[in-house]
């Protein structure tokens, strides 16, 4: 060991020499924040509308430049993580609340209740209170603003259920009027919903139509599982009674979505980001289509999960500035624009209830249905989920409705597996 | 005069020998320490021991991708290598045009990028409409879930795999092929041997060398297995390996462990883990080499 | 008798099966790559699920959504930079590896078996170990974002060394000794006589590394954090996000696009592995 470490040391004193001759030139300037957001935000009318943001920031910071950078998700941690580990992050960087545990771990998000607490009360409360208490928590530690977020929504094709013989004007006010309807569709010889036991997301969001918070997600304390057996016996059962209605495809595959426009599919639970392809889908070949909250068990409950992108900010020299931006476009002001553009939900609470952003029916849809929905993976920011955790979820839930288990056979051993798996 | 003698052969293999010291010798015994450390690449390393061995093995998920590895190389670099001959023996029976356009379109799925190739097969895979179920539709079969039938998965990575595989060993072979010199099939021919003898008799002995590399390569790289299986389970960082785990592999889980649960020492354990296997599964081919030239 | 008949039959059933066998294989082996083609140049709106797409319908269309990824994302810059990285990379591997494989195949000198069965032994060890420290390393060197970042840890492959070597070894050792009593240099021995000979592995061994870089997406992904460095599979993996919003035609169309260089790379060379075997052929 001791030959590694002076290895080690021996060649990084030679790369180091080699790196001081090679840097020099670059910092001379004014200060370049790098900006990292999802792929999606920076292409086309998202990031024109981006690029403006960076434009009236750097106006009013002369000398500062900004670097705008899409990425995937996984290619957003990679990077982050990365760049933690090299000390080259981004200065202002998105990624998912799920994986924000990993984030703070390796110091990549930088502890910003100091400078949150600092902000006046006004820019504060434009903020959803509940996305802010995902960000903190603990009293004194809070790692994002959160940022773009989701409610689950029942995506409806009208024609499908018209052909099945259902009348479209009744929304489906609980699972058991909507599962009346899913045999309806299959009556008719098309399918009503995705296979929902494929991913984490859409078995939770099918949870989410009977348990609540208070039954879901991990309790870090003891390290168990919050879920509830009567509550997934229950869900579990739902899954059983789905398995010959459903088109075999999952939540988010290409070919669900493709299904739907193609008038073979009735439902699809999914996140807002599915509307531009329906919405062009219905101006090009006349899909008709709707979307509505997911119906729970009773009238006054809804299924669903939420969740938020966020926004962070490194640990490094610019920090001061890079919190300052990160205010900027998460403010009341940019992110009502920003809803307006994309027809987003979003964290500012205040510019929801802006007249102009709430006249978009997909954002009032969804701030209702972040209002009933459960978050995906609670509590965010103590502990990492491990893999086994997400699998057995699916796992269980799949072989469940491959008919392996009975319901409450299932749902205990899926306990008892998770349980197993998180004291690992 | 001793080092005179030889300093021409260190210097020409000193440019490959120094990069290869600073980018891989360095790097895998800086990963090797790791392997012994609880680190998750930001904070400095703490010393744990064998902790990162013996929590990956004793670990579920490591007997099943263990077992799925096992039962992925079993198949397909034997499946891989008997398609890319019959499909060698085969071009060499053409000549001329047809010859190169036989060649031509068995060589051309390996040219494409891995990720493609998986976007691809996961359409055709696709239940009910893939193009696999429309053909099964048209004998009047039901539609099958390829890519979430915990039995069926693994064999579709397979023949993935083979189809995007066996033109390189192809052409590997068919080189190999056109090296043998054609007296020794006129001399069998004359002896009155069949073409099938003269496969037997000729063809596979005098590949041997040939079929050597292209089962050792195959064997190293099936063993790394990683970019085909997690695109065609639509895999991420924190959720890996299909449904069941029936395409989970060692590296998906390194990657998995590594930028899912930031705990790069666990991924470089496993890591050395793997190359363990590797070496071993290699050993075993050269033994068996030396033990069949001896025969 | 009946040794006579079989003879006069079997040729006939024998090209048969020849050519059944044959246009199967090659149906199997273009099919998907033609469906893929099809989803891109084909009347837009129509979903895949009801539409097979079994030959193109439309080529405006295809020609429109290239045309929208060409303006919406840098493609042509990631074009440029692939094939920088690609090629660099093959030289590199190339010209080093091959030195090195001249050596450790055709000669003898102190620690040649020792220094090879390292390179063996790190041929084994998954780059998934090492991409982490090598990464640390890059960045130490002030290389993040940049060429030689992206080409200078991948040049010595042990693979290519591995592959060299075998092929090299079958070169026969007279010849090597003939060109020495000609008075050819050491490096002229490994210039003019041994590679010549061993352009056919070559060729293969720059097919293989094309790919693998070509292909290579964790890597650049680490290495090449800003939008200018990205490579093609940067731009892919973009599309293939499982939650873009993108449909069909268009992801498929960011994966065609993506082939099109190896397609035209594999276009060239594939006269030069033919003309590299019709050598070795007439050689033995």
């Amino acid at each position: 060991m001791r030959i590694i470490s002076k290895l080690q040391g021996g060649i990084a004193g030679l790369l180091a020499s080699v790196a001081l001759a090679g840097a020099g030139a670059a910092s001379a300037e004014g200060v370049t924040l790098e900006y990292w957001v999802y792929s999606d935000f920076a292409a086309g009318d998202a990031l024109a509308l981006q690029q403006q943001f960076i434009a009236e920031f750097v106006a009013k910071h002369p000398g500062v430049k900004i670097n705008i950078t899409g990425k995937g998700d996984d290619d957003l941690t990679a990077g982050e993580i990365a760049g933690a580990a090299s000390n080259t992050l981004p200065d202002v960087f998105m990624n998912g609340l799920n994986v924000g545990a990993q984030l703070a771990s390796v110091g990549a998000l930088s502890n910003i209740y100091d400078k949150w607490m600092a902000m006046p009360e006004s820019f504060r409360a434009q903020f959803n209170a509940d996305a802010i208490k995902s960000c903190t928590p603990k009293p004194d530690k809070m790692y994002c603003l959160p940022y773009t977020g989701f409610g689950s929504l029942l995506f409806r094709n009208l024609t499908v259920l018209q052909k099945a013989g259902v009348d479209t004007s009744k929304v489906p006010a609980t699972w058991t009027e909507w599962f009346e309807q899913m045999k309806k569709v299959k009556a008719a010889g098309l399918y009503a919903m995705p296979d929902t036991t494929m991913v984490f997301n859409s078995v939770a969001e099918i949870y989410g139509t009977t348990g609540d918070a208070s039954n879901w997600g991990i309790d870090w304390a003891t390290h168990k599982t919050r879920i509830d057996p009567t509550v997934m016996t229950k869900v579990l059962q739902k899954f059983i009674d789905m398995v010959p209605l459903n088109s075999g495809t999952s939540r988010n595959d290409q070919a669900t979505k493709d299904l739907f426009i193609a008038n073979q599919l009735a439902f699809h639970v999914v996140g807002p980001w599915v509307d531009p392809t329906y919405k062009q889908a219905a101006e090009k070949n006349g899909l008709k289509y709707d979307f509505q909250l997911v119906p729970g068990d009773t009238p006054d409950k809804h299924g669903g999960i939420k969740s938020y992108e966020i926004v962070g900010v490194s640990p490094g020299p610019h920090r001061d500035l890079a919190w300052e931006f990160a205010t900027y476009i998460t403010a009341k002001e940019q992110m009502g624009r920003w809803a307006t553009l994309l027809a987003r939900y979003n964290g500012n609470a205040a510019a929801m209830a802006d007249p102009k952003v709430a006249s978009q029916l997909l954002i009032t849809k969804s701030v209702e249905a972040v209002k009933y929905a459960v978050d995906v993976q609670p509590p965010y920011f103590v502990g990492t989920v491990p893999s086994c955790y997400l699998a057995t979820v699916v796992d269980i839930a799949a072989a469940t409705a491959d008919g392996k288990y009975t319901a409450a056979a299932g749902a205990k051993e899926m306990i008892s597996q998770l349980n197993t798996c998180l004291a690992e | 005069m001793h080092l005179r003698r030889h300093l021409p052969h260190y210097l020409m293999i000193a440019p490959f020998m120094l990069l290869f010291a600073i980018f891989f010798l360095f790097p895998i015994l800086s990963g090797f320490y790791y392997s012994f450390n609880d680190w998750n690449a930001v904070q400095p390393a703490k010393f744990v021991g064998l902790a990162n061995y013996q929590k990956i093995i004793a670990s579920r998920d490591f007997a099943r991708s263990m077992w799925n590895l096992g039962t992925y190389i079993v198949i397909t670099v034997p499946l891989g290598i008997l398609v890319a001959l019959g499909l060698a023996l085969l071009v060499d029976n053409f000549t001329g045009r047809w010859a190169h356009v036989f060649r031509g379109a068995y060589f051309l799925p390996v040219v494409l990028p891995s990720f493609l190739a998986a976007t691809i097969w996961r359409w055709i895979y696709a239940p009910n409409f893939g193009l696999l179920n429309m053909m099964l539709g048209w004998f009047g079969m039901p539609s099958v879930n390829f890519l979430n039938n915990t039995g069926s998965m693994i064999y579709c990575l397979i023949a993935v795999d083979v189809w995007a595989s066996a033109g390189f060993n192809m052409i590997i072979l068919l080189a190999g092929l056109k090296n043998i010199p054609t007296e020794l099939y006129e001399a069998a021919r004359l002896d009155g041997a069949s073409k099938w003898q003269q496969i037997i008799h000729i063809t596979i002995p005098m590949l041997g060398p040939v079929l050597f590399f292209v089962v050792t390569y195959g064997l190293i790289s099936a063993m790394q297995v990683f970019d085909k299986p997690w695109l065609l389970t639509g895999s991420s960082f924190t959720t890996y390996g299909g449904r069941g785990n029936a395409l989970l592999f060692p590296v998906m889980d390194m990657m998995g462990r590594g930028f899912g649960a930031v705990k790069f020492g666990e991924a470089a354990a496993y890591g050395f883990l793997l190359t363990l296997a590797i070496v071993m599964v290699t050993a075993l081919m050269f033994v068996l080499r030396s033990w069949s030239d001896r025969r | 008798m009946t040794a006579k008949r079989a003879s006069a039959t079997s040729p006939t059933i024998w090209t048969v099966l020849k050519w059944t066998v044959a246009i199967l294989a090659a149906v199997i082996a273009v099919f998907p790559v033609w469906w893929m083609i099809n989803v891109v140049f084909s009347e837009p709106g129509q979903p895949v699920s009801i539409n097979p797409r079994l030959w193109p319908t439309s080529l405006t269309a295809g020609l429109q959504t290239v045309h929208v990824i060409f303006a919406e994302t840098a493609y042509l810059h990631a074009y440029m930079v692939s094939v920088c990285y690609s090629v660099l990379t093959i030289a590199g591997v190339l010209l080093f590896g091959s030195a090195a494989a001249f050596e450790f195949a055709l000669f003898d000198f102190p620690g040649r078996r020792i220094i090879f069965g390292i390179v063996m032994l790190a041929l084994m060890v998954p780059t998934a170990v090492t991409i982490i420290p090598t990464y640390l390393l890059t960045a130490d060197l002030g290389w993040l974002n940049s060429m030689q970042g992206l080409v200078v840890p991948g040049l010595a492959s042990a693979f290519g060394l591995f592959m060299l070597v075998q092929f090299m070894r079958a070169i026969p050792a007279d010849m090597i000794e003939a060109a020495r009593l000609d008075g050819a240099s050491h490096l002229q021995i490994y210039w003019h006589v041994v590679l010549p000979l061993c352009r056919n592995a070559m060729v293969t061994l720059a097919i293989l590394t094309f790919m693998q870089t070509w292909g290579n997406y964790m890597w650049p992904l680490l290495v090449g954090t800003s939008p200018d460095m990205y490579t093609v599979g940067q731009i892919v993996g973009m599309f293939n996000s499982p939650l873009s919003h993108q449909t069909v035609e268009v992801v498929m169309t960011a994966n065609l696009l993506a082939a099109v260089p190896p397609l035209i790379f594999y276009l060239l060379f594939q006269r030069k592995i033919v003309e590299g075997i019709a050598m070795s052929g007439t050689k033995g």
